[in-house]
């Protein structure tokens, strides 16, 4: 069953088309990419689909039923922007929030106590928000997401602004949210991320669904047309095979993508011949932000 | 209602724990109180010593004024003494700069000059080093006044053994003709009028600012888009104003409470330091309060959903600044209003005045503390408001849903109407 189902929705503020005719289906315990570039429509349909807006057209249903004030309990969101109420307590701002999405205020300072110190927060909970380092704040607003366990957890750049340890802790629980039962939509512009973590995607630009499907079966669509390389020697010994449409640089290693029909082999023996000293050759899929910009780029061209 | 519930306990509750709120609810009665009686002990205390006086000029229009000198310290002592006159003497500023070494090396409070003409309306001089005690300063003028009155009587051939009581003023008493039949007025009708008045206007404007500025907390802070996708911005709205009302509230019945005590017991207190003194009794109508209450609602509703909305609209504490202008200006020209409407309360300007919705929860609450207009009036202006108010508020709830979501530049009067229509 999907959890989330949109069908041709359509947002417009003024002249603005935010949102057109957008379908998608978000399979319910999966980990959902939603991708695009800046403006392209995301906020705004998330926005929709926790009820803050309305469509002008279409329907979205949330777990089985039509989004309603009920179904905004169902959803835990973090927003993109961080911030809570400075000046009050950390205990009590997770009771406030909790309370708010439908917990009884007992039931969510237990729950709060609980996830405090599951999250080593537990010495804090009786400080003020602001005496807090920011990195220990956007935990506090994370608990905040998940406090009332939401069957639907909308999360927008949750790793933004953690250290690896954090991170890791907080992937950790979003891992053991879906493996309960939560469907999780990811929203980022970190694609190694979605790439580690969805199952699905969508890939909205200008308000328009341009990509949308399984990760493993939309990459396996475009065919292991990419070369993944590592080498030392002469550094532009690729461009000069003409067999590369383009070349994407990390330093250690080197992406290319082949032009179509080219055979790879051509390449190792090129290296070969110019000296090049090779210490990984492999050919793979390619790379989600390759596809990104490519769909986008293409579009806005 | 769960929700507006848990909104506006939360806006109550970090309200009142805040320093700035404790401070001014306890420390405001406190301070006001201990500043009454402070003022009151220092004002009523008398010196303590005899002061002794001296005279240059005509020695028998000394006697006359030494006759003036009746009043008598607490020990029976009397409070001024004439030790001195100098009548004739050989050089008048020798004189003045003798009795001025002598005050000024503590040896006289003063000395008078009086100058030949002083019947014909010449200036008597009063010198001495503290010219701030205004009672001694009233006391000798009023003796110079029996003195030079007498003098004349006398001229004109009129011999008075028992001035003061001759030229005693008359009290005027004051007396309202009100609803409730007559009672005696000594000013109290005004100021009970004005507190209300002035209760009024910082309320709406500092519960409006406050309201205000919470919105924008929330808004600056962007925890309002959590708070947006738990609840319906006017469960947010609602919860929100009704929470600031709920602190003003509070802090008003504090204040209630502390005036009541302080009335009572600053009286009794009056009286202990000085018996005899008249305070004016305050005997607030129940209908007053009532009107006052009706009026308040209906205009706080309006006011600090309308601030809610500039709250909204705006994204930094100084464009908030600015754009709460225009809906301050209409309590601000409520308030400047009423001395036209305490004129004449029932003139035509104040009977319009009064009517008017942004307008009338300030004026025609004035006007039923001065005298109380006809009650279609009353009804017709709490009628007005509250229509007003529910207006008001549907709109300002509207640009509060769409602009708590919108950041950027603020909105132009056009965009704030195409807000409007958003759904």
């Amino acid at each position: 069953m999907d959890a989330v189902v949109l069908e041709g929705v359509t947002k417009r503020f003024d002249t603005l088309t935010a949102v057109s005719n957008l379908s998608l289906g978000i399979r319910e315990g999966a980990v959902f990419g939603l991708l695009g570039p800046n403006g392209a429509g995301k906020t705004t349909s998330l926005r929709m689909i926790m009820r803050v807006l309305i469509p002008d057209e279409g329907s979205i249903q949330v777990l089985g039923e039509p989004v309603s004030e009920r179904t905004q309990d169902l959803v835990g969101y973090l927003p993109e922007e961080r911030g809570l109420y400075a000046k009050m307590k950390v205990r009590e701002v997770l009771r406030f929030l909790g309370a708010l999405k439908g917990l009884s205020e007992t039931e969510a300072a237990q729950r709060a106590q609980s996830w405090l110190e599951r999250l080593e927060l537990a010495a804090w909970s009786e400080k003020k928000i602001q005496d807090l380092s920011k990195g220990m704040q956007q935990k506090v607003q994370f608990i905040a997401t998940v406090i009332h366990k939401p069957p639907l957890l909308i999360l927008d750049e949750p790793f933004a602004g953690l250290d690896p340890v954090n991170a890791g802790l907080i992937k950790d629980i979003m891992l053991e949210l879906r493996d309960q039962g939560s469907t999780i939509i990811l929203s980022t512009h970190r694609m190694e991320q979605v790439e580690m973590m969805c199952d699905a995607i969508c890939l909205i630009n200008k308000g328009c669904n341009v990509l949308n499907g399984d990760l493993r079966a939309i990459k396996q669509s475009y065919g292991k047309n990419t070369l993944r390389m590592e080498y030392s020697g002469d550094g532009d010994f690729l461009e000069g095979t003409g067999l590369v449409e383009k070349v994407n640089r990390f330093g250690a290693v080197v992406e290319a993508r082949l032009k179509p029909g080219a055979d790879p082999q051509e390449i190792l023996k090129a290296a070969l011949l110019r000296g090049v000293r090779i210490s990984r050759f492999e050919l793979v899929e390619p790379p989600l932000n390759d596809i990104f910009i490519e769909k986008v780029a293409g579009a806005n061209a | 209602m769960r929700k507006v519930w848990l909104v506006v306990k939360r806006e109550y509750l970090t309200r009142i724990r805040t320093k700035g709120f404790i401070f001014t609810t306890i420390g405001l009665p406190l301070f006001s109180a201990g500043l009454l009686i402070f003022t009151m002990m220092l004002a009523t205390r008398q010196s303590d010593h005899t002061l002794k006086i001296a005279l240059l000029g005509d020695a028998s229009f000394g006697k006359n004024i030494a006759a003036g000198f009746t009043e008598k310290l607490k020990n029976g002592q009397p409070l001024f003494q004439l030790v001195r006159t100098l009548e004739q003497p050989q050089s008048e500023q020798g004189a003045r700069d003798e009795l001025a070494g002598q005050v000024r090396r503590g040896l006289l409070d003063g000395y008078l000059v009086v100058p030949k003409g002083v019947l014909e309306g010449k200036a008597v001089e009063f010198h001495t080093r503290n010219t701030s005690d205004f009672q001694a300063v009233s006391s000798i003028r009023s003796a110079i006044d029996h003195a030079v009155i007498s003098r004349r009587l006398s001229a004109r051939g009129i011999q008075i053994d028992n001035l003061s009581e001759l030229v005693r003023g008359v009290d005027l008493t004051l007396v309202k003709v009100g609803k409730g039949g007559e009672s005696e007025e000594k000013g109290q009708t005004f100021i009970m009028a004005f507190a209300v008045v002035m209760v009024l206007y910082i309320t709406l404007i500092v519960y409006g600012v406050a309201t205000m500025r919470s919105v924008l907390e929330e808004k600056t802070t962007r925890i309002v888009e959590i708070l947006a996708s738990s609840a319906r911005p006017f469960q947010l709205l609602s919860g929100k104003i009704l929470g600031v009302a709920g602190v003003g509230f509070t802090q008003y019945l504090i204040w209630t409470i502390a005036g009541v005590l302080i009335s009572t017991y600053g009286a009794a207190a009056a009286a202990a330091f000085r018996p005899g003194a008249s305070v004016p009794q305050f005997h607030i109508p129940l209908s007053l309060l009532i009107y006052a209450l009706l009026f308040f609602l209906a205009g706080y509703f309006l006011y600090a959903s309308l601030y809610a909305a500039v709250g909204a609209m705006t994204s930094s504490e100084q464009e908030a600044q600015q754009a709460q202008m225009p809906v301050t200006l209409p309590i601000v020209a409520a308030f400047l209003l009423y001395p036209a409407v305490m004129r004449d309360p029932s003139s035509q300007l104040s009977v319009v005045v009064s009517l008017i919705p942004f307008l009338s929860p300030i004026l025609m609450t004035f006007r039923i503390a001065l005298q109380t207009p006809p009650f279609w009036q009353i009804v017709l202006s709490l009628a007005l408001s509250m229509a007003t108010t529910v207006g008001v508020v549907y709109v300002a709830a509207k640009i509060y849903r769409v602009g708590i979501l919108m950041y950027g530049k603020r909105p132009s009067l056009v965009e704030l109407l195409r807000w409007l229509k958003y759904t």
